[in-house]
């Protein structure tokens, strides 16, 4: 019974990593480049939401709202500012670079914002739900209804739509998607956006679980959602959904085994082990320096 | 000279060390977000070798330059048969493992009535190297800055060695390299193992001088931060990581008043640094241009 | 190499392709676009393992070995861009792969040409296209292999050029060092080779009878 509650638990905490693991993998199966600003975005959603909640007073939805705004708005600038201007195959470790100088600014104003170690997030009050011995928390439970109806919305938006199959396109075949008129340059500033939006989500997700929010949150979530990608494989959404999920009931498990100094430990072992057998992943992502070696043009 | 900037000079040295260890992994083509782990274990090896072995500082640091290499050999070949992303990211897991484990080591003994040694997230304190040697801050940068010069000398005469540039290709276009028989994994391991015996070493330096270490010191900041610095500074010459640390340290030190807003400015220049000057400052082409003027002008 | 098959991904692209070459021979590959010419030079470089079939140089077993064998052990090539380090000078890159008096003396009897020396202080973004393929087939040469690949050597040079680039090819080739060259231009492969062969998909190398 135990199992299952630390099960269930890890579910809730692991759809929130799927989200911001999405977010990752959105910009890398699409532009194959690395967001190391990603989680100082939504660190500065949820820092604009507390600084402005005084003068807004609109309670938990105002706090969800100007989260997402923020965090999507922060996405787009990081866009701007490290992406845009490098677009050639070999400047994706200068822009992920840029986006590492933009994490620690983005950082450092949320800190600006947030004076104190800690704030408070409110959360919604809810009851828990108890099926037989195992209890589910109210607001965690909506939390993971809301993940669920992003994430189809992302389906809707990928597959259902004229832009979701440019973004389909470009992702496959970037050169090809350009000469056929897809505009490139402005698809980069939409997919940002929405992984903004989805990342925005999830902290507000996890925030008002936890009931508040520290400056630490950026690089903690840069590195849960960089984690949750790479156990799916890098640049699959599926891949990270189920990555962001498995990452939160292992971790859940090990902090519930081991204590919690020692779950932030498995998270990085089991992400290393990984790495080490089976690089792409869950999903098999084709990554071997030999074989990519093959697929270039010589 | 004055002890305030003697500290600070003396800190642009040791992160220098990091720098350039991050800057050797970036020549044959790969990026690391790890270097400090080496940098931290190069710490705790000389802090342990002075004071639980009572050694002579020399031992202390060559100690720590083989573990430093021993570590990142071991993460090497570990990581044999990736690259690019994959890469950097194992190195990032690697780093925060051996964080972790350093915050579980605990072995204190008890001499001359203190309690000395590793302590867990405590971490060593009471490496007293330098009061024992009657070092002042002076005393000390001048050994660091010797230490970084002679370092750059070495790396200035690997610069100029077939060596460098075999490395140069191997990161740059490894179908080129092996095009020319050069075997790209003997290239990364080595430059590898390089890069953490130099991350060892200036660990070395850095538990002397700060006396007190713990594991938060080894965080993926710092590593991240002496990534930055090479990169700014540019990969064209071994002094490019330098600049880098000389303008981060120098403009923190500078604008004391902001500190608080530092990153936010530092920050931002850096992403626009990168829009207008990718390569860095001192690029490849800048120094094989100088070099080539330099030549002409001694025709 | 004998009875190499390679297929990408399903399709069969190279089917029990043999060639045997003899030392100092030289024979040219065409075929039209698509029909495996480059995963042949890739093959036989090493650049890609077969799926079926071996390669064997001399007494030595090269199959599935990594390309800088295959460079080390006397196969050398050119690439379609002719390949450079573009952060240093053209020089640099011919000396630094060896340092022995020898091969310092072949490389300057190589660089025996005005357009190669006049070149040599500069990055290879300030050499035009002619002149960087002699300096590829230089660095090949320089290493004094058993066999040379050209792979499309033609490409971007107008016919001068490459009426130049023959005569200079002919003019540096050992007798020791076979030639295989990857082609279309016909009339420059009668110019340096003695026998073109023909490729086509899924079948063997044929001699072309012209």
């Amino acid at each position: 019974m135990d199992t299952l509650q630390t099960s269930l638990d890890g579910l809730m905490i692991g759809s929130t990593y799927a989200l911001i693991g999405i977010g990752f993998a959105l910009v890398f199966g699409i532009m194959r480049r690395i967001n190391l600003a990603f989680g100082a975005c939504l660190l500065f959603g949820a820092a604009l939401a507390i600084y402005l909640e005084p003068w807004l007073g609109w309670g938990v939805w105002g706090l969800f709202l100007v989260t997402m705004v923020g965090a999507a708005l922060a996405s787009a600038y990081v866009e701007r500012l490290c992406f845009a201007p490098h677009t050639k195959r070999t400047q994706s470790m200068t822009a992920m670079i840029a986006s590492f100088a933009i994490w620690m600014q983005l950082d450092e104003i949320s800190s600006q914002m947030l004076p104190q170690r800690t704030h408070a997030y409110h959360g919604l009050e809810m009851p828990t739900f108890w099926l037989g011995e195992i209890s589910v928390r109210g607001d965690q439970l909506l939390h993971f209804c809301m993940a669920l109806v992003s994430i189809m919305l992302l389906y809707v938006l990928l597959y259902k739509t004229h832009l979701g199959l440019l973004i389909r396109a470009t992702a496959d075949n970037p050169e090809t998607a350009y000469l056929l008129g897809v505009r490139v340059p402005w698809l980069g500033f939409i997919i940002f956006l929405v992984a903004g939006i989805l990342g925005g989500v999830g902290a507000f997700m996890i925030l008002s679980a936890d009931g508040y929010v520290t400056p630490m949150f950026g690089m903690w979530s840069t590195f849960k959602g960089l984690l949750a990608m790479i156990l799916g494989g890098l640049g699959s959404l599926p891949g990270a959904v189920i990555g962001g999920l498995i990452l939160g009931v292992v971790e859940t498990h090990a902090g519930a085994t081991l204590g919690a100094e020692y779950r932030d430990m498995v998270t990085f072992g089991l992400v290393f082990l990984v790495l080490i057998i089976r690089p792409g992943g869950l999903m098999g992502v084709k990554i071997y320096r030999t074989e990519s070696l093959a697929q270039e043009r010589i | 000279m004055d002890p305030y900037l003697a500290s600070v000079l003396t800190n642009m040295t040791l992160i220098a060390f990091l720098a350039i260890s991050a800057y050797l992994v970036l020549v044959v083509g790969e990026v690391s977000f790890g270097q400090q782990a080496f940098f931290g274990i190069g710490a705790y090896l000389t802090a342990s070798v002075t004071v639980l072995a009572d050694g002579h500082v020399i031992w202390a640091l060559l100690t720590a330059v083989v573990g430093g290499a021993a570590g990142t050999l071991v993460l090497g070949l570990l990581t044999i048969r990736l690259s690019g992303l994959y890469f950097a990211i194992s190195t990032l897991c690697f780093a925060e493992l051996l964080r972790f484990s350093l915050l579980h080591i605990r072995f204190t003994q008890i001499i001359d009535g203190r309690k000395l040694g590793p302590d867990g997230p405590e971490g060593f304190s009471n490496i007293r190297w330098i009061f024992d040697n009657h070092y002042d801050v002076t005393d000390f940068l001048l050994l660091s800055a010797t230490c970084l010069t002679v370092l750059l000398l070495l790396l200035f005469g690997l610069a100029r060695s077939r060596l460098m540039l075999r490395a140069r290709m191997v990161g740059n276009d490894p179908i080129l390299a092996q095009s020319q028989g050069l075997n790209p994994t003997r290239y990364r391991l080595g430059f590898i193992a390089l890069s953490g015996a130099v991350a060892g070493f200036g660990g070395g330096l850095f538990a002397l001088f700060n006396t007190h270490i713990e594991p938060a010191m080894f965080g993926v900041m710092l590593g991240v931060h002496a990534l930055t610095y090479s990169i700014i500074g540019g990969l064209g010459s071994p002094i490019g990581p330098l600049i880098g640390v000389v303008l981060d340290i120098g403009l923190l030190e500078s604008i004391r008043q902001l500190a608080a807003y530092r990153m936010i400015v530092f920050g931002g220049l850096v992403a626009l640094f990168l829009v207008f000057r990718p390569e860095g400052i001192i690029s490849h082409r800048l120094v094989a241009r100088l070099k080539r003027q330099w030549g002409s002008r001694h025709v | 190499m004998h009875g190499i098959c390679k297929s990408f991904g399903g399709i069969e692209v190279l089917s029990d392709i043999s060639l045997t070459l003899q030392p100092g021979e030289r024979i040219g590959i065409t075929g039209a676009n698509g029909v495996g010419k480059s995963t042949l030079i890739n093959i036989a470089t090493g650049f890609l393992a077969p799926d079926h079939g071996w390669i064997q140089l001399n007494d030595l077993m090269l199959t599935n070995c990594p390309a800088w064998e295959f460079a080390r052990e006397g196969i050398r090539r050119t690439f379609q861009s002719s390949r450079f380090l573009q952060t240093a000078t053209l020089e640099e890159q011919l000396f630094q792969a060896g340092h022995t008096p020898e091969y310092r003396n072949r490389l300057a009897d190589l660089l025996h040409d005005s357009s190669l020396q006049s070149s040599l202080h500069l990055f290879p973004d300030e050499i035009s296209l002619p002149v960087l393929r002699k300096a590829e087939v230089v660095r090949g040469l320089a290493a004094q292999p058993e066999i040379l690949f050209l792979d499309e050597p033609s490409a971007g040079l107008t016919a001068d050029e490459l009426h130049q680039f023959g005569t200079f090819l002919n003019q540096k080739l050992g007798g020791q060092t076979a030639l295989v060259v990857v082609e279309h231009r016909l009339d420059f492969m009668v110019m340096i080779t003695d026998t073109v062969m023909e490729m086509k998909l899924n079948q063997e190398l044929q001699v072309r009878a012209d």
